[in-house]
């Protein structure tokens, strides 16, 4: 890339440097001055149509629109005079005279733009006396969103998201002045992988998702930043969550990654964190029946037991690409190191469609680090073909066999064949987070033991996403308290107490303090209506 | 030249013989003479005697023509030519005469304005409604491809250009250069964002000028008589003569041509034949709706030209004249108009979709003797935070009346209010379905 030319401008008394070509709502926003918009998004075209994002530009009698402007060198600028608040003051009025006022049954309600404008630039009484415009409510635009049209402002930001970033072209905005509104053609409903970015960028409850609305007030909901573990891009998400456990999940931008999009799939993930669909205590079934519930570390004890009554060649691990770089690190060094084996095998859910790629997120590889399980078995020197698990259960040459289940259920079509096979082994030891009917329904000769596991939001690591890049997220919440993480559940089946490990820190991830984008979100964050919501 | 009563034939000087449409009635009155001459010429030497000649754009912004050809950037190729015949402005009806009677004039124009700048394809955006306007033209540009006047190689000078008719689908805002851009492109009729300016991305990203049907048919003129001839009629700052349409309360409403700088009391009273008996002048929008009106004194004094109208606060813009006499109520003036705009707004700026809706709305409450004394009030603050807000200038072409409406017959206003009834007509109207 060639060298950027930073010219000079003023912001609001502040000294600024910008790169050359920066619009001036782009100078701001990347340094954490605050200005109104609803059409612009940083993700998508300039509109320029809300008329929010007024300034005052040292040498012009009109106030212009900071979408659309250029910095140039210089230039003074600013949005705090009494002559951009005023025409902002106005600007929001206009968005309100038409706006019903169904805040409190309206879902967007604690993370709208038109609530949080209000705050800072109106708390005024309404002059608008005439009736208001009416439009369709509760329309029905496809699969995963619903559209109030009396809410809409007409910012065309999900239109220009399904023109430019979905390329998909399903909505539009219909008729003429104030008798304008969003809707789709005939036959074409809203449906697409993406859909539900348009309801995050909505600044109002115009867009609401069929999956979120009504289940929670978002003031009742905290968020803590994550990686999707949906597929192998590794998206940046958000979850939102409360004691009762995970209700959405939300994109978060990263320019190396996702930029400000994911994909409808990656939002159904927190479908299986929740307490309902878990696995919450160990369990045996032995002797033909389960025996009654027992504390998860005691189930892996009693594993422990069991496995170190059995040679080395009889036992054999089985993983997936859901778990952290830190869960395969500790699993292979127990297992190497404690039983000697190295029948280490690597369950393939999907292997046909592996290499798809739909050309914006979504990846064939439904797992988040199969590239991070690859690496480290190849670091061990580990390459055993499924084929020879197969053979080993059938030849009797494989008893004990250790299977750290799958997370995200859903993409694991195969998992029922897979059970069915895990279960010809004398001893199952199966860690799953999702209490799967596959086993609950198991009935034979052969024990089986199931372990609860923690999920993505419930524990830290690392995933390694399909092009290499190392992405370290934290716990956000605890669903499952007794449940285990990878590492907790190696080291006790091992036969060792629960050491804590901090992270290395040669991780491979870059800190977050030194990557350019995460500090510009920090920025944005307090900028942008619709990502900083959910704090309690 | 002849002149009739105190008009100027300039442009009009043919009008009158029903053979000028047609090819050869229009070469028989030296059409496609200047074509030939201009052909000869180099293009830059053209946009400098247009730039020479002080043309101002007819269609109402009144921005120098030659100027905003020389904001072509230079080697961007294909540039396109449009001509905005979507004569929309209420009260504005001078494009379809000039279409409708002298087809070949604009088309000619339009070649000598093609070669200027360089443009290979133009079109000519009509409005939907003039159904005669684009039949006259359709079968004007066939005579002139046979006539080898359009197409390849015209008259053996090596310049092409094509040229086209696209039929609007009546929406007022197409009449808009980015607008009608917009239209032609197949989207939605709806202003784009400025800048990129349309010289330099218009149609199809491409540089684009777009002019109105009398700027393009007076360069012909500029060509034939020259830049200092031309400059001879009107004033200074705004030469040559311009169409006016006279509409209202005028005994004698219809399109009069004089040089610029005439003054509007004659216009009124010579050349529209002044009022009814009984009836007197109360007030003037003197160009098309969007102009703030003004009252009977300010347009007496006035001179139909650029710089004295701005002077008096109101514009030239169309040449649209309409004139109000005492019998009638401004109150419902101001409605009709509101309602225009609020029809016609393309919905796109938040200020203008819910600003004329807004002032609609209030203006018929008032006729409908529902008004409140703060609605006066409130329509100047509305109307005064949609002015300079938007993309384009619709909403300002909505704002600017309900100002000057309401400052300058604010007693009017307020009598309806505090006895909601007209003062003029005495009664209330029915409240009005603003949809």
């Amino acid at each position: 890339m060639s060298p950027t030319t930073l010219i000079k401008c003023t912001i609001n008394g502040v000294e600024l440097e910008v790169a050359q070509g920066k619009t001036i709502i782009q100078a701001m926003t990347e340094n954490a001055q605050r200005i109104a918009h609803y059409c612009w998004h940083p993700g998508l075209s300039i509109a320029g149509v809300c008329r929010l994002c007024m300034v005052e530009i040292e040498g012009n009698p009109r106030v212009q629109i900071a979408c659309n402007t250029m910095v140039t060198d210089g230039m003074k600028i600013n949005n705090t005079s009494a002559k951009v608040k005023d025409a902002v003051k106005w600007g929001l009025d206009f968005h309100l005279i038409n706006h019903p006022l169904d805040c409190p049954v309206c879902d967007q309600a604690g993370e709208c733009g038109l609530q949080d404008q209000y705050m800072e630039y109106g708390k005024y009484d309404p002059e608008m006396a005439e009736p208001k415009q009416r439009k369709r409510k509760v329309v029905d635009l496809g699969p995963t969103v619903v559209l109030d049209s009396e809410r809409c402002i007409l910012c065309s930001r999900c239109v220009r998201f399904t023109n430019e970033v979905s390329k998909t072209n399903e909505l539009g905005i219909f008729s003429r002045g104030d008798h304008s509104e969003i809707g789709t053609h005939d036959g074409k409903p809203l449906d697409n992988k993406y859909s539900l970015n348009t309801v995050d960028i909505c600044p109002v409850g115009a867009l609401t998702s069929k999956d979120f609305r009504f289940k929670q007030r978002v003031w009742y909901l905290k968020d803590a930043d994550t990686i999707c573990n949906g597929c192998s891009t590794g998206c940046n998400v958000k979850v939102y969550f409360n004691k009762e456990g995970v209700f959405r999940v939300k994109p978060r931008f990263n320019e190396e990654v996702n930029g400000y999009w994911m994909c409808d799939e990656g939002r159904d993930t927190y479908k299986v964190v929740n307490k309902e669909v878990r696995l919450l205590k160990g369990q045996k079934f032995a002797n033909g029946q389960w025996l009654p519930e027992m504390h998860a570390g005691t189930a892996v004890k009693d594993a422990y037991q069991s496995l170190m009554k059995a040679a080395a060649s009889e036992i054999a691990v089985v993983l997936t690409g859901q778990h952290t770089v830190e869960e395969y690190e500790a699993i292979l060094s127990n297992f190497q190191n404690t039983f000697k084996t190295k029948n280490i095998f690597h369950w393939v859910n999907n292997p046909e469609i592996f290499e798809e790629f739909d050309g914006l997120l979504l990846r064939g590889d439904k797992n988040p680090n199969t590239k991070g399980l690859l690496q480290i078995l190849e670091k061990n020197g580990i390459k055993n073909p499924w084929k020879n698990l197969e053979d080993g259960l059938k030849s009797g040459k494989i008893t004990h066999l250790v299977v750290f289940g799958p997370e995200n259920i859903p993409v694991f079509p195969d998992l029922t064949a897979k059970v069915n096979l895990f279960t010809t082994a004398k001893n199952l030891i199966y860690f799953t987070a999702v209490n799967i009917q596959q086993l609950r329904d198991y009935s034979g000769n052969n024990t089986v033991t199931k372990i609860p596991l923690k999920t993505y939001v419930e524990k830290e690591g690392t995933f390694i996403n399909f092009k290499g890049l190392a992405q370290k997220f934290k716990r956000a919440t605890t669903l499952v308290s007794e449940a285990l993480t990878g590492v907790e559940a190696a080291q006790l089946i091992a036969g060792h107490e629960i050491k804590v490990v901090g992270h290395p820190d040669n991780s491979l991830l870059t800190p977050a303090s030194t990557r350019k984008d995460q500090v510009t979100l920090e920025h944005r964050k307090k900028n942008e209506f619709l990502f900083t919501r959910g704090r309690l | 030249m002849q002149q009739t009563s105190s008009e100027t034939k300039y442009l009009t000087e043919f009008y009158h013989l029903p053979e000028f449409k047609g090819l050869e009635g229009y070469k028989k009155n030296g059409g496609y003479v200047d074509l030939e001459k201009a052909l000869k010429m180099q293009p830059q030497q053209i946009i400098d005697e247009v730039k020479t000649s002080g043309l101002r754009g007819r269609g109402g912004a009144g921005f120098s023509t030659g100027m905003k050809w020389g904001f072509l950037p230079k080697n961007d190729e294909p540039r396109y030519l449009l001509c905005n015949a979507d004569e929309g402005e209420p009260g504005t009806f001078k494009d379809r005469m000039m279409m409708e009677k002298a087809p070949h004039q604009l088309i000619e124009g339009m070649i000598i304005s093609g070669y200027a700048i360089n443009s290979k394809k133009s079109y000519i955006y009509v409005r939907g409604e003039y159904d005669e306007s684009i039949n006259t033209l359709a079968t004007a540009i066939q005579e002139a491809y046979k006539a080898g006047y359009l197409g390849k190689n015209i008259l053996g000078s090596g310049f092409d250009h094509d040229m086209d008719i696209y039929r609007g689908a009546g929406a007022y805002i197409c009449g808009e250069e980015t607008g009608m851009i917009s239209s032609l492109e197949g989207l939605k009729g709806q202003p784009k964002l400025k800048p990129p300016f349309p010289a330099v991305q218009g149609y199809l990203r491409k540089p684009t000028i777009v002019n109105n049907v009398e700027t393009l048919a007076v360069v012909k003129y500029v060509i034939r008589d020259g830049a200092a001839a031309y400059k001879k009629y009107g004033t200074e700052k705004s030469t040559g003569t311009k169409l006016f349409s006279l509409s209202g309360n005028v005994t004698k409403p219809g399109n009069y041509e004089v040089p610029l700088g005439y003054p509007l009391k004659d216009m009124v009273y010579t050349l529209g034949g002044g009022f009814k008996p009984g009836r007197k002048l109360k007030a003037v929008i003197p160009g098309g709706s969007s102009a703030p009106v003004m009252t009977a004194e300010e347009a007496m004094k006035a001179t139909l030209d650029y710089e004295c109208l701005a002077q008096m606060g109101t514009m030239l813009g169309s040449g649209a004249i309409i004139v109000i006499d005492d019998n009638q109520c401004m109150v419902e003036c101001l409605a009709n108009l509101m309602h225009f705009y609020h029809h016609e707004s393309c919905g796109q700026c938040t200020p203008c979709r819910e600003g004329t809706g807004w002032l609609d709305k209030i203006v018929h409450s008032i006729l409908a003797g529902k008004g409140r004394m703060q609605d006066i009030e409130l329509l100047i603050k509305v109307a005064d935070n949609m002015k300079g807000k938007t993309i384009c200038a619709l909403s300002d072409a909505a704002a600017l009346p309900v100002l000057s409406f309401v400052t300058k017959f604010r007693e009017e206003f307020e009598y309806f209010v505090r006895e909601g009834k007209s003062k003029v007509k005495g009664v209330a109207y029915v409240a009005h379905n603003s949809h």
